[in-house]
């Protein structure tokens, strides 16, 4: 075999692969806690499980990784999603209500049997994820078959959803104390359980768009929809496909959310995480008139995210200002991204070939 | 004989979401006046115009920025910002007007540098607006954590002044009812109404910005093809919806009379879905500015049946808005649809059956909104004569110093619980030795428990749950009205901590729950007396 010229890894390869923004904010950002944050890498074993401020990163980011994967496809169609938290929370309001019905009569509030649920676990899991995917099949209706904006449309489940959820659990903050159920976002298997569901997520995912035509569908649908129509696409039946698969993704990171914190809390599970899934995909690359998308690229986006949360509660910034770091962040990533300020850098760099 | 009908909305297509707008707020109102007396009261009326003057403000300014086709996420933001903001600095004691001028500068400065990323740096409109939003409520929290008076005496001139309606004064004297009257705010919302109609539909940049926006984006490139100043037009519109949202933000902070950074939390939603309503197609290049009066209209009298109808939950408001503004988008979809279907005149039989099959499955689904829409009225009336209990109760203030001074005479654990969907005001003090008392303001009860329970719970909270480290916070929220406020105070092995929390809320941490359900299988019911 005769080596070619051309090394098989140059600086360039690097610069222009996709995952190289994504990883060089994720460490920069890993970079700052290694510098202000004592302990930060420090990794425990607690009875053969890890724990740490690193693993906390994965396992909080959980619900917007599995959010992203799902938006990943949606953005690729040139669409969004803005139901996605308002889904979370519906979904987290089926499995609530069906553990702890008698929470609906504002009677056994406090269900203290760790053992105790109304429904079995698969029943309850399934449902949730049932109604959760069919919340995304509406959205898919709405966007492919009467043509409404895909902001316009998904608003609307975004403004009524999270009503709906508290409909579901008539206003009340539903307490879980089901011990199984409570696995699903604490439990740990060396890692945390949360984390080999995104993982298994994940791999289908990537699977099913890459080893077979679906994402090339999904990718041509985003670029021009009108010519993957006349080129024999179903771009109709491709858009529902992507909207009712977020909304599944959502339900499952409903399930996460609400075993975290052990309460279906209809007003606040999944606020403003649309938001989180949404710039982790923009992070990771993908555009958002639509077009070529990278999952795992969208993956290191949400552990941005969350890193940057994670690091600015470290350092004690409190909640709700770390908006405004996080806006401040998002605006340099989307900068840097813009065509202007890449432009901008080509123009540097070819001019220094030529002097 | 439906000829005429026809060709009245056909020529009149423009106006009908305006038109049926307009229709459903005065039938609403109707309704709600025929129901309940309490509506008839004409300040009843006008209340709808007080509540929502803020609304009406910010949806002018989100008017035209739909127009142009692109979107503007961060009123709700720079609402906040300026309640914060202009309370602070009231506070430090800044000449009113001074602040006023300040504030509407920084809304137009935030709306100038958002519109200058979109339309300089070709951001998406939405991600910008976003980040605008995020950035200004993180700002607030940077400002205050707490939610701070306004008490100065111009703000409370402006936002306490009644003004009388002319020839309605009389009536309402004749009656026996107070003068209904509107504040100062309402009279600005208008005259900003007045003004914003005039620049949209009779001068240049009104028509520059109707040109821009429509035809996903290509309108915007004709524009520019044709000499339209199309850079500067948007810039304007985006920096006038800075002004408006900060014109918004006064207005509601003189509404209630305080600024906090957690004000007006989804805000956005309501004003675009009230431009919707308005008939302003969310592609832009068409709807009318005063639709979105009748959008806000609507969006008012939504908020008062459902608070006039009382045993209805304040989300109704959410998945009502939510239902209108499918019905108005659907409606929207469908003219639009119609309008390019006339457009492409070689319309073969299989495009027109596909377009056919489209308007069949939007009518079905408008179809079964409405079904669902009038199912959800006779629940909601069926509702209304089962529960007859009052849906508000007042939250009294945690009994800090009764439970510190049973902490002193021995008590391990004091816990008091109040609000709650039956409005409760318990307040336990579980003792080492077993016994369990209990007070609720009225009766009291006294208990026998096994110690080695008290011990057990006091183990398992202190070792499983770290009440005594720094897992357990306090963060007391403003309970709802159907969630309990907690107040706890544990003293054990010489340590004690106190935390009071509202229950529920996702940023609790577990431990605390789980504190609470082991405290709670201690505690006997309290009975009122016979």
């Amino acid at each position: 075999m005769k080596t070619t010229a051309r090394p098989a890894f140059t600086w360039r390869d690097i610069t222009e692969s996709r995952l190289f923004f994504p990883i060089l904010a994720f460490s920069l950002i890993l970079l700052f806690d290694f510098i202000f944050i004592p302990r930060f890498f420090v990794i425990e074993n607690r009875d053969g499980n890890l724990h740490g401020s690193l693993i906390d990163i994965f396992r909080n980011g959980s619900t917007v990784m599995l959010l992203a994967i799902g938006m990943t496809l949606v953005i690729a169609t040139g669409g969004v999603d803005l139901s996605v938290g308002a889904t979370m929370a519906i979904a987290a309001s089926v499995a609530g209500i069906l553990m702890n019905p008698s929470a609906l009569n504002n009677e056994v509030f406090f269900v203290t049997d760790p053992n105790y649920t109304f429904q079995p676990l698969w029943i309850v899991i399934t449902s949730a994820l049932l109604v959760a995917t069919l919340c995304g099949l509406w959205n898919g209706a709405l966007v492919a078959y009467m043509r409404i904006q895909p902001m316009v449309a998904t608003l609307i489940l975004m403004i009524s959803g999270r009503g709906i959820a508290q409909l579901i659990t008539n206003g009340l903050r539903v307490q879980i104390t089901y011990k199984p159920y409570a696995f699903i976002g604490q439990g740990w298997i060396i890692l945390p359980f949360s984390l080999y569901l995104v993982a298994i997520v994940l791999v289908l995912t990537w699977f099913m768009t890459r080893k077979t035509a679906i994402g090339m569908f999904i990718e041509s649908v985003g670029i021009n929809f009108r010519s993957s129509f006349y080129s024999g696409i179903d771009e109709k039946r491709i858009k529902l496909l992507v909207y009712t698969f977020c909304g599944f993704c959502a339900g499952i990171a409903g399930l996460v959310a609400s075993s975290n914190v052990r309460t279906s809390d209809a007003s606040n599970i999944g606020l403003t995480t649309e938001l989180d899934a949404i710039l982790a995909v923009v992070i990771g690359g993908t555009s958002m008139s639509g077009g070529r998308f990278s999952l795992l690229a969208s993956m290191i986006g949400a552990l941005v995210m969350q890193a940057i949360t994670q690091s600015m509660y470290a350092i004690g910034v409190p909640a709700f200002a770390l908006q405004a770091i996080k806006a401040v962040v998002v605006i340099f990533v989307i900068l840097l991204f813009s065509e202007q300020v890449r432009s901008f850098f080509q123009r540097i760099s070819t001019q220094k070939k030529e002097v | 004989m439906l000829r005429p009908v026809s060709n009245f909305f056909s020529k009149n297509r423009n106006y009908i979401p305006l038109m049926s707008t307009a229709f459903l707020a005065l039938a609403a109102y109707g309704i709600g006046a025929y129901f309940f007396a309490g509506m008839r009261n004409p300040q009843v009326f006008f209340n709808l115009f007080r509540n929502s003057s803020f609304l009406l403000i910010s949806g002018i300014g989100m008017t035209l920025v739909i127009l142009t086709g692109g979107i503007d996420l961060s009123v709700s933001g720079v609402v906040a910002l300026t309640s914060v903001a202009s309370a602070v600095l009231l506070r430090e004691g800044w000449n009113p007007w001074g602040v006023i001028l300040l504030m509407l500068a920084m809304g137009m400065t935030l709306g100038a540098l958002m519109g200058s990323s979109i339309v300089y740096l070709k951001v998406q409109p939405f991600i910008a607006t976003l980040a605008g939003m995020w950035f200004a409520r993180g700002m607030c929290f940077f400002i205050s954590d707490n939610v701070v008076a306004i008490d100065d005496r111009v703000f409370q001139i402006l936002g306490k002044t009644k003004i009388l309606i002319p020839g309605l004064t009389e009536l309402a004297v004749k009656q026996g009812n107070p003068a209904p009257y509107i504040s100062i705010p309402v009279v600005v919302a208008f005259a900003l109404l007045i003004i914003v109609i005039y620049v949209a539909h009779y001068t240049r940049l009104g028509r520059t910005i109707y040109a821009i926006g429509g035809n996903e984006g290509r309108n915007e490139q004709s524009a520019r093809l044709m000499g339209l100043p199309v850079d500067r037009t948007k810039m304007f519109v985006y920096t006038f919806n800075g002004f408006c949202s900060a014109l918004a933000g006064l207005s509601f902070s003189l509404f209630v009379a305080s600024g906090h950074g957690l004000y007006a939390s989804g805000f956005e939603l309501d004003v675009i879905a009230s431009v919707v309503m308005g008939g302003t197609m969310l592609t832009g290049g068409a709807g009318y500015v005063f639709g979105t009066f009748f959008g806000v209209l609507v969006l008012a009298v939504t908020q008062a049946l459902i608070q006039f109808i009382g045993t209805l939950s304040s989300w109704w408001t959410k998945i009502v808005i939510g239902v209108l503004t499918l019905i108005f988008i659907g409606v929207q979809t469908i003219l639009a649809n119609r309008k390019e279907g006339r457009q492409n005149l070689p319309a073969t039989s299989a495009l027109v059956a596909a377009r056919r099959r489209q308007q069949r499955l939007a009518f079905g689904i408008v179809a079964l909104v409405l079904i669902g829409i009038f199912s959800f009225s006779r629940f909601g009336l069926a509702s209304q004569t089962e529960t007859t209990e009052s849906a508000q109760c007042e939250i009294k203030p945690f009994r800090e110093e009764e439970a510190a001074s049973l902490i002193t005479d021995g008590a391990a654990i004091v816990y008091n619980r109040t609000a709650g969907p039956e409005c409760v005001d318990e307040l336990f003090a579980i003792y080492p030795d077993g016994r369990v008392t209990g007070n609720d303001g009225v009766n009291s009860v006294e208990e026998k428990v096994d110690p080695a329970e008290v011990e057990q719970a006091l183990v398992q909270i202190s070792d499983e749950y770290k009440w005594f480290t720094d897992a357990i916070y306090g963060r007391y929220l403003t309970p709802c009205r159907q969630c309990f406020a907690h107040y706890v105070s544990i003293s054990y092995q010489g340590q004690e901590k106190t935390v009071s929390q509202v229950d529920g809320t996702a940023s609790m941490p577990a431990g605390y729950t789980l504190t609470l359900a082991v405290i709670r299988s201690l505690l006997p019911d309290i009975n009122p007396a016979p």
